[in-house]
């Protein structure tokens, strides 16, 4: 079920490579605003890249969720995969998809958007970055746990768009809160490990009921 | 347990509770009412002030804060337990008590954010500030409004109330998690910590019960009087509330 | 709560079944047996509820009351197999405009049969489908390409590529050509012979397909 579902969202992902491009970019234009805003000095924007970086990346995840189960929830295909594999079945598969395709690319980009906020100001290593992408590769996956719940709590409601945003964001606050401090931890050379941890707490504990939840939510919406 | 068992299922009736709770409701008014009275008596005038500590007439304001804010916490989890009733035992009042308890429960919480931050201006000389307790309890009041909003945005009731109650339980799950990161990412900024030392006076803790205690009943009272409307506008088209609508049923109806 | 042993029908059937949409009561109490080798007409007026019903019949939808059975079994029991037995065609044709037809059809084959299927032995069949619905050749164009009447061909090859026991098919005849029409009465007799239940829902009256139950859903 998880991978002939991976290769199909894939295929459709790259015949439809716009619609999630456009989260990206929104990612790294909202984050070279910035500097216009507050000053292109690097030390100010160093100590602004984790809050930054990680707001946008939040913004990102919400944007690119409402490409999630929408199309397949309005051509029907969403009820035949329920009718074929369990609810919680369904929802992980689409979930990993989605991971993949929003999530992990963010985190490929993330490195960029770093040199944008002059993350590795003053040092001579790269580990601020690597910290950063480490942050982001545990923290994603929640945040797309969470938006899938949300996502398919408002499948079949009449007004959405930013009534999804409007249920998660109070779920998002501990992702962010420990994401950015893991970044500006490293940045201050203090430990790290401790928000990393708990950053994996987080997505290890969501992963046990999100798609469970967003299975359930699923089959309401759809019935 | 039997017996337990056969009152849980006729509290899944809605006819049943309508009228249990008919007859409830004067005397929990009653009671709210004389408990209201003879506690804001206290907190507002008979309760002592240690001026020599620095303690201004601003303290008082607690007395409406901390119950308020414990209510919206246990208003939260009140509705979670009812969402769970709701949709593992298919019991539709439970529904109903969802969509009852959303908006007082909403109210409490914006009640605690209100007076913590007239509190905080005499206290800390600021309107707001990102203590743990009050961002989590603005934390709260999103997850109420996100509730409300999602409700609201189905055409189907039965879908909404189910749809609802999942974000609810997802809510609640999240709640310590939530208060948690708070409270870590304040002591990382140092903010000001508010515990009051002064509430542990015995002759705060006196008006601080009542207070309590009528709160409580106000919210029970609140809510039980959304559900009754709540109940009829979801069996508008049953025979028993055509006959209650009409007069023709009397009140306390054995049958 | 419910008993399991007293239905004693094969096939489907649903029992003391109340369906409602919208807090309308679209079915009360109902009794409904499709037995195996026998094709069902479903009608009634727009907005009486056949959709509603149908959805209901394939588990999408939950049954305010009741239940329905799948060979003595209720279709949520694990061991029913339920679920690997039917195909249900909705309104909407459940395929992704981004991919090509070929792509489209084998997706919900290989979703469908546990044991991975050959591949090029898949492909076969697909143009052999398409080339009795007349739409042979077209397997690589994207889905979004076709005109109203191919995609609705297109849904309908699920039938042939995917095995089952039960169809429940939602108004399957609409938009179809005469040739199409007695393409698919055929398969459909043919599904009966090999002892499969169909159930379907039409506007009109199908004179190439002989049923062998009608059942009518009416407004109150």
């Amino acid at each position: 079920m998880i991978m002939t579902l991976l290769r199909r969202e894939l295929k459709v992902a790259r015949r439809n490579w716009i619609g999630l491009a456009i989260p990206l970019l929104f990612f790294i234009i909202v984050v070279s605003l910035f500097p216009f805003a507050v000053s292109p000095d690097a030390p100010v924007l160093q100590q602004l890249a984790p809050g930054v970086i990680w707001v946008a990346a939040l913004l990102s995840m919400l944007l690119s969720l409402e490409q999630f189960y929408r199309s397949d929830y309005q051509d029907g295909a969403l009820e035949q995969l329920l009718l074929m594999s369990s609810p919680t079945m369904v929802a992980a598969s689409k979930i990993l998809a989605h991971w993949l395709l929003t999530g992990l690319p963010l985190v490929i980009l993330s490195p960029l958007l770093g040199v944008l906020m002059q993350i590795n100001h003053g040092v001579e290593h790269s580990t601020h970055t690597w910290v950063l992408m480490l942050s982001l590769v545990l923290g994603t996956p929640t945040l797309c746990l969470l938006g899938a719940v949300g996502m398919s709590l408002t499948l079949a409601a009449s007004r959405n768009g930013l009534l999804v945003s409007i249920l998660i964001i109070p779920l998002y606050v501990p992702v962010l809160i420990f994401g950015a401090s893991t970044v500006t931890a490293s940045l201050e050379n203090m430990r790290y490990n401790g928000e990393l941890a708990i950053l994996g707490a987080f997505l290890l504990i969501t992963l046990v009921f999100a798609p469970f939840a967003s299975g359930r939510a699923l089959k309401i919406s759809v019935g | 347990m039997a017996k337990a068992w056969r009152w849980f299922h006729q509290l899944g009736s809605p006819k049943f509770l309508f009228q249990k709770t008919g007859q409830w409701l004067p005397w929990i008014w009653a009671a709210t009412l004389i408990l209201l009275v003879v506690g804001l008596y206290y907190s507002l005038w008979a309760s002592p002030i240690e001026v020599r500590q620095g303690q201004k007439h601003s303290v008082r304001i607690m007395y409406i804060h901390v119950p308020s804010a414990a209510l919206s916490m246990v208003a939260y989890i009140a509705m979670a337990i009812a969402a769970i009733v709701g949709l593992v035992w298919k019991m539709k009042v439970a529904f109903a008590v969802t969509r009852s308890i959303a908006p007082v429960g909403a109210a409490m919480t914006f009640l605690a954010l209100f007076t913590g931050s007239v509190w905080g201006k005499p206290t800390w000389g600021t309107w707001w500030e990102w203590d743990a307790r009050m961002t989590s309890e603005l934390l709260l009041l999103f997850l109420y409004l996100g509730f409300i909003a999602l409700h609201a945005s189905f055409s189907d009731r039965s879908k909404a109330d189910k749809a609802s109650s999942i974000l609810a339980i997802v809510g609640v799950i999240n709640i310590p998690i939530i208060y948690f990161s708070v409270k870590w990412w304040n002591t990382l900024h140092q903010g000001y910590s508010i515990t009051e030392k002064g509430a542990l006076n015995p002759a705060f803790q006196t008006p601080l019960f009542i207070m309590l205690a009528a709160m409580y009943l106000l919210f029970i009272a609140l809510v039980l009087m959304r559900l009754r409307a709540e109940i009829i506008l979801r069996n508008q088209k049953s025979r028993w509330v055509a006959e209650w609508a009409l007069g023709t049923s009397a009140k306390g109806d054995k049958s | 709560m419910s008993q399991t042993s007293d239905i004693q029908f094969n096939g489907l059937y649903a029992h003391e079944l109340t369906v409602s949409r919208s807090e309308q009561v679209l079915l009360e109490d109902a009794e409904l047996h499709l037995a195996p080798s026998t094709i069902t007409y479903l009608h009634g007026e727009n907005g009486a509820g056949k959709t509603t019903l149908m959805r209901c019949l394939a588990g999408l939808l939950p049954a305010d009351h009741g239940e329905v059975y799948w060979n003595k079994l209720p279709i949520t029991h694990p061991e029913s197999n339920y679920f690997q037995d039917l195909i249900f065609l909705a309104h909407s044709l459940s395929m992704k405009n981004e991919l090509s037809i070929a792509e489209n059809l084998s997706f919900y084959a290989s979703l469908r049969t546990k044991v991975s299927l050959n591949k090029q032995q898949l492909q076969q069949q697909i143009s052999s489908v398409l080339n009795e619905l007349g739409i042979g050749g077209l397997e690589d164009r994207m889905f979004a390409e076709l005109s109203a009447g191919q995609q609705h061909k297109v849904a309908l090859a699920r039938l042939m590529l995917e095995p089952a026991k039960i169809w429940i098919l939602d108004e399957p005849f609409v938009n179809l050509d005469h040739k199409t029409r007695g393409w698919l009465s055929e398969k459909a007799l043919a599904f009966k012979q090999q002892g499969g239940t169909v159930l379907f829902t039409s506007h009109h009256h199908i004179e190439e397909l002989p049923i062998d139950q009608s059942v009518g859903v009416e407004h109150e």
